[in-house]
């Protein structure tokens, strides 16, 4: 049986190697990045996570290594055109040099604030080159990079590497959108009046069109049928003159005794006859005077 | 003996560790080392004094307490998570759902974020709880959603990202980038209107869903992989692409035009379908007259002249009976109803003038009083 004081001995010294032990142990978190310093002095940048030694008077300082975040408000620019826009981006970095984002800097906090300043210094740089389109519309993305290079350069010396800037909003002042919308308005009040305008005109087109379509097709009929009337006429010219030409002596005779019948017949007709014509041969005489001429004039 | 209870380890109500709790990657606290070694001393302090315990017993006690430090490390994966394990803070392994088991804590923890689930951002509204409805309401964000085209026009878009962990990046979503939730929506944003600046208004508001839905994927799953953000977008909805409340009456109208426009053609296209068929009609009546009056003319012709013919066989047969026959006839015909007056005035007619009552005659001419005239005379 061992006495109680070489217990307590044998306690006290095994409490005192794991006091030790624990002070020359740390733990590197995946996310993080760590700086051993030996009474201030760095002398130690640990990226690799896991379990690491150290000697047991110096202590530790962990320093995120994910990409960060750096949302900047929305800052008014102004364009080369002299127009006005507003801009409103973010940033995303990392800490590469933890050793001099300690020194320089030191928390993440007065990062985000020396950033912001830079980062609006760069965008009113780079957009003051370059007209409004040019942004909105043309060359966005590598006025981006433009904008992440400066800033990547300027905030290296800050251990601090810039992965991406993103122009996220580029828009124009509230007066100048009042603009736009007016304009916006007034093109759509164009195009609708043009679309009134082309269906009145196309509407014309059609009418007018079909007026012309029916009196053509009016007149070729009438065309047509004069044509077909002449060949009535014309058979019947030809009837008249095979029928007729066999005998124009009689035809002479046989057409006047149809035409007086049709001409003279009608009861208003009155005649005032000689006795001694033609038609009275017999009515003194029933031997009948010698006929002068055998159709003789009334 | 509070810790049982925890089932968290020997060491009482501390905490099971920084990450149980769920996907946040805070900074993990160090290991409280000293504060257990205090305890425990005096929980030993306790038990020795009394001496009710052997060497056995304490042997007993460490065993135990070693027993269920170890049972400790046991730990549960939900069907929509992972477990990140992590050795003093170093990524070591991924497990899949189910029971899994990890050295104890403080050797290696479990990080159990949601990976499988598919999580979705807003972007130009917000849901918003509504009571009112029994359910959630969308208000819109204009600040977020309007948007300039390229041809310096604005809409209004509201759109929707689809996202989630990537299946083998569940390392990169956790420890490469401090926000992933909202980089997913700067970066969705500023993609949209990236590529909505390069556009023109009026596909944007039509055609064009399609391509900017995929651009805004492409352009978002880029970026993010240029993060190495460890997310897949899988996908972007465009849920409300329209012209800004000011100027939406007016785009309506450009609309009600365009129906004007085909309105106005239609009517004229009936106007057209009913002149043309009335003309072609007229036509047809027209033509039938006119074939109607050659066969008649020529039907008549034929008779008149086969008339003729006839008479003319008889003639030749006897001309000179037959004339005077024919003759004799028609004056019988064309004297017998009108009014005759015989008169004898001398070879030349002579004298004739002072009888005729030539008021008479010229007032019989109207065709309207003939008859009644004519009856007076007799």
């Amino acid at each position: 049986m061992r006495s109680p004081v070489t217990g307590m001995v044998t306690l006290l010294g095994l409490l005192l190697v794991v006091i030790v032990g624990y002070m020359s142990l740390f733990t590197v978190q995946q996310t993080e990045q760590t700086i051993v310093l030996q009474f201030g002095r760095p002398v130690d940048v640990v990226t690799d996570p896991g379990l690491h030694f150290k000697a047991p008077w110096n202590s530790v300082i962990n320093i995120d290594k994910r990409i960060l975040d750096l949302e900047n408000p929305s800052q008014e620019a102004i364009a080369s055109d002299q127009k006005r826009l507003v801009v409103d981006a973010f940033a995303r970095y990392r800490i590469k040099d933890a050793l001099r984002f300690y020194q320089s800097i030191g928390s993440i906090q007065a990062a985000n604030i020396q950033l912001t300043t830079l980062l609006n210094a760069a965008l009113r740089r780079v957009l003051g080159e370059v007209t409004f389109i040019n942004v909105v519309r043309d060359d966005r993305e590598k006025l981006m990079q433009r904008i992440r290079d400066q800033l990547d350069r300027e905030a290296g010396g800050y251990g601090i590497q810039v992965v991406d800037v993103r122009i996220r909003r580029a828009d124009l002042p509230e007066q100048n959108s009042q603009a736009v919308y007016q304009r916006m308005k007034t093109e759509r009040e164009r195009e609708a009046a043009e679309f009134r305008a082309e269906g009145g005109q196309k509407a014309q087109e059609i009418r007018s069109k079909a007026d012309r379509e029916a009196t053509v097709i009016e007149a070729e009929a009438r065309s047509q049928a004069e044509q077909t009337r002449g060949v009535g006429d014309a058979e019947r010219n030809r009837l008249f003159a095979e029928a007729y030409g066999k005998d124009a002596d009689f035809f002479a005779f046989y057409r006047s005794m149809t035409a007086y019948e049709t001409g003279l017949k009608s009861s208003d007709t009155r005649f005032l006859l000689r006795p001694d014509s033609d038609f009275f041969r017999f009515f003194g005489n029933p031997s009948g005077r010698m006929p002068v001429a055998a159709p003789a004039k009334p | 003996m509070p810790w049982k209870n925890q089932g968290g380890g020997p060491w009482g109500s501390g905490p099971k560790g920084p990450w149980g709790t769920g996907p946040q990657p805070v900074g993990p606290r160090p290991p409280d080392l000293e504060d257990l070694l205090r305890r425990s001393q005096d929980r030993l302090q306790q038990i020795m004094p009394g001496g009710y315990f052997s060497g056995i017993g304490i042997t007993l006690i460490i065993l135990l307490i070693i027993a269920f430090w170890l049972l400790s490390g046991f730990f549960r994966v939900q069907s929509e998570e992972l477990g990140v394990v992590l050795r003093f803070g170093k990524h070591v392994r991924t497990v899949q759902p189910g029971l899994n088991y990890h050295l104890p804590y403080p050797i290696e923890t479990v990080l159990l974020p949601k990976a499988l689930r598919v999580s979705t951002i807003s972007i130009g509204m917000t849901l918003i709880d509504d009571p009112a409805r029994r359910g959630r309401s969308i208000r819109d964000v204009p600040e977020e959603s309007l948007m300039l085209t390229g041809d310096e026009n604005i809409v209004d878009v509201d759109f929707t990202v689809l996202w989630r962990i990537k299946p083998d990046g569940v390392g990169d979503f956790l420890f490469n980038i401090q926000n992933p939730e909202g980089t997913v929506k700067a970066v969705a944003e500023s993609a949209m209107r990236e590529v909505i600046g390069r556009s023109q208004i009026q596909p944007i508001l039509t055609g064009a869903r399609n391509v900017t839905e995929q651009g805004v994927q492409e352009l978002i799953q880029k970026t993010l992989d240029s993060y190495g953000a460890g997310i897949v977008i899988s996908q972007v909805q465009m849920q409300k692409v329209d012209p800004p409340a000011q100027v939406i009456d007016a785009f309506r109208d450009v609309q009600a035009a365009r129906a004007n426009l085909e309105q106005l053609q239609n009517e004229a296209q009936t106007y057209a379908n009913q002149v043309v068929p009335q003309a072609r009609g007229r036509a047809a009546q027209i033509l039938q007259a006119a074939e109607g009056y050659r066969e008649q003319t020529v039907a008549e012709a034929k008779g008149q002249s086969s008339r003729f013919l006839k008479v003319y066989e008889e003639y030749k047969k006897a001309p000179d009976v037959t004339r005077e026959r024919i003759y004799l006839e028609t004056m019988e015909r064309v004297l017998g109803g009108a009014d005759k007056l015989v008169y004898d005035g001398g070879p030349s007619g002579q004298g004739v003038v002072p009888y005729l009552p030539l008021g008479e005659l010229t007032a019989k001419r109207p065709p309207t009083t003939g008859q009644q005239s004519s009856g007076g005379t007799r």
